[in-house]
């Protein structure tokens, strides 16, 4: 199921983190909440980075682990009642590909992989030659490299 | 291996065109501590783990053996299609009526006096009903074709929606095409998984399939019991303090009927307000048979007890009985009833009422809001009647005095159900074959969840005369006297 498509899903919060752009969606959202936080000039970059992973645990926990039941009223007469978002994901089958995305991506964020890959790319696989339009992008990964 | 435990001498700020060297990455590598690297080794390892699980479903599968399953197939044994039934099971013996079932009913070619419809208020002959019917199929045709969220809205339906609002006195009213799908759609669109709903035991089959397609944790109390269901309420009550975050979010319903189609009975409305409102429960009242037939004006149970209608969550009604048309309504505060136009599964997804019958219900209502004498002509037959039919040999009357539609108990049971049947049957087709027309009350044998005894039902209405009423008690009684005696 898409979200905002006609569909005959009967609890969509089973499908929703299957819906195409869903996860490309959640990424940017996270990369956003991580470029605000770099904007506020008293956070150092590894404050920002604590924050970022905090805030998105915390996040996730509240929405997927801790609150309970649908926002919408369900035409099974409310068999989800007591099922938080993570239980009704998919309908109760583990290790599904949205599950495994929402359990590595804290993981992700703590390890900081996204950046890492980034900048390995961007200064070891292709040091000096910079085709123009990667210049801007550039000028962002200086902040990744604080060691 | 990024952050900078160490204090910060090597903070670089590249420039645009960086430099950065593998070498320093790799000393960044070994300048960390053990436990980081270890801690990050094992997050990885962590993740290619879970990239590469296999999706399993949660329930157990106990798979069988070839062997066990060929035993289970040779073991089975296919039940017949159709299953052996009695050659004088009722359904297979059925009266043939021609004409309408009004005042006089001609069953099996003789004419006898109607006490078996719920023609209440005699609105099933009348002319004007049938004027009213006959103009608006010339002008709308037959039927609908479609849900009322699909073309299926006619003026018809709005108008006969708010006269019936203004008559029972509510905000808003709704309308249902099936009788026994208003009330077995009310109750699933308000009680859900995990509410609970308190029930008499004496409820009808409508109400008994609304509750098990609400999935709602059912508490049954004993039929008209007031201490009973104050007895659960207050269990109810300590268990919801045990857990008040749970308690917080369920829902408690009450639901009872006006005029019991079971029994006959009234339902104590004062004393189950006082309790809604100690407990904190909704009240559900369904008024089919009391709708049109209690109360000054017709209007129910509300009326005839003077209790304001705003205390009632939702009066459920069908309009077969008094009405004469067919369908049923809903009626209460606006913020109650408009959740039904989404959620009422019989609204929503059955073909709207045709409006030839609208328009008969809305004729209807005009002529009970002309006449309200009838209502007190009826009460007035229902106590005549109970009196005379007060001491025959052999049967009781289950019922109260102004219950119009009261049954007629066999007062010692042979012991089998099967002979009680067979004996009031031989009754009910005695009076016929003297022009009574009378009729056994019905069920579901299998699917009732609390059987009522075999019972004749007699039914009043305004239309029989002092002395057909006479007529039948005496013939009843005789009745009686020869097949029980």
């Amino acid at each position: 199921m898409n979200v905002g498509v006609a569909h005959s899903e009967v609890n969509p919060n089973t499908r929703v983190m299957n819906s195409r752009g869903m996860w490309l969606t959640y990424a940017l959202g996270v990369g956003l909440l991580h470029i605000v936080l770099l904007s506020i000039p008293f956070f150092s970059v590894p404050v920002a980075w604590t924050l970022t992973n905090i805030i998105h645990n915390l996040g996730m926990y509240v929405f997927l682990h801790a609150v309970k039941g649908t926002p919408f009223e369900t035409p099974d007469q409310g068999k989800a009642r007591l099922l938080t978002h993570w239980e009704q994901l998919d309908y109760g089958v583990q290790f599904t590909s949205s599950r495994k995305f929402f359990t590595i991506s804290p993981i992700i964020l703590v390890l900081q992989i996204v950046p890492t890959s980034f900048s390995l790319y961007m200064n070891v696989l292709s040091p000096t030659h910079l085709p123009p339009g990667q210049a801007l992008l550039s000028c962002f990964s200086q902040y990744f490299i604080h060691v | 291996m990024k952050e900078g435990r160490k204090e910060v001498p090597r903070l670089r700020m590249a420039t645009a065109t960086e430099q950065w060297v593998l070498v320093e990455m790799v000393q960044a590598v070994y300048e960390a501590p053990a436990y980081h690297l270890i801690l990050e080794g094992i997050l990885i390892l962590w993740i290619i783990r879970l990239l590469f699980s296999k999706t399993y479903k949660l329930q157990e599968r106990s798979d069988l053996t070839l062997k066990e399953k060929e035993e289970l197939i040779e073991e089975w044994q296919p039940e017949p299609l159709v299953p052996p039934v009695s050659k004088d099971h009722p359904a297979l013996n059925y009266n043939i009526i021609s004409g309408p079932p009004s005042h006089n009913i001609v069953v099996n070619g003789k004419k006898c006096i109607n006490f078996a419809s719920f023609n209440f208020l005699g609105l099933l002959d009348n002319p004007r009903v049938k004027a009213a019917a006959l103009a608006s199929l010339k002008k709308y045709g037959v039927g609908t074709c479609g849900p009322r969220g699909f073309y299926g809205t006619f003026d018809v339906h709005l108008d006969l929606e708010d006269r019936l609002a203004q008559f029972m006195k509510t905000e808003e009213a709704i309308i249902y095409s099936y009788g026994f799908a208003t009330i077995a759609s009310a109750i699933p669109a308000y009680s859900k998984r995990g509410d609970i709903v308190f029930v008499d035991r004496a409820a009808c089959f409508a109400i008994q399939k609304g509750l098990q397609a609400s999935r709602s944790d059912i508490k049954i109390f004993n039929h008209n019991d007031m201490a009973d269901l104050e007895r659960l309420l207050k269990e109810q009550e300590i268990e919801d303090q045990k857990n008040p975050r749970k308690a917080r979010v369920t829902r408690r319903f009450i639901v009872v009927e006006g005029l019991y189609m079971n029994t006959g009975t009234i339902c104590p409305l004062p004393e189950l307000v006082k309790l809604k409102y100690k407990y904190k429960a909704r009240i559900f009242l369904e008024e089919s048979l009391s709708f049109g037939v209690l109360g000054k004006h017709g209007r129910g149970l509300t009326e005839h007890y003077g209790i304001n209608i705003d205390d009632i969550d939702l009066i459920s009604a069908n309009m077969e009985n008094s009405l004469a048309s067919i369908g049923g309504f809903c009626c209460g505060r606006s913020f109650v009833i408009d959740h039904q136009r989404l959620s009422g599964q019989g609204y929503c997804f059955s073909a709207s009422l045709p409006p030839l019958l609208a328009a008969a219900a809305i004729e209807g209502l005009n002529i009970m809001e002309e006449n309200p004498g009838i209502f007190a002509e009826l009460k007035e037959k229902c106590r005549q009647i109970h009196k005379a039919l007060q001491g025959i040999s052999g049967l009781k009357v289950v019922g109260e005095s102004l219950s119009p539609a009261f049954h007629l108990q066999l007062e010692e049971s042979t012991g089998s159900r099967e002979k009680d049947v067979n004996l009031l049957q031989k009754i009910v087709n005695l009076c016929m074959s003297r022009g009574i027309a009378l009729t056994q009350a019905r069920y579901l044998d299998k699917e009732e969840k609390w059987l009522p005894p075999p019972s004749i039902r007699v039914v009043v209405t305004v239309e029989q005369t002092e002395e057909e009423l006479e007529k039948a008690a005496s013939t009843i009684k005789a009745v009686a006297q020869e097949v029980l005696l």
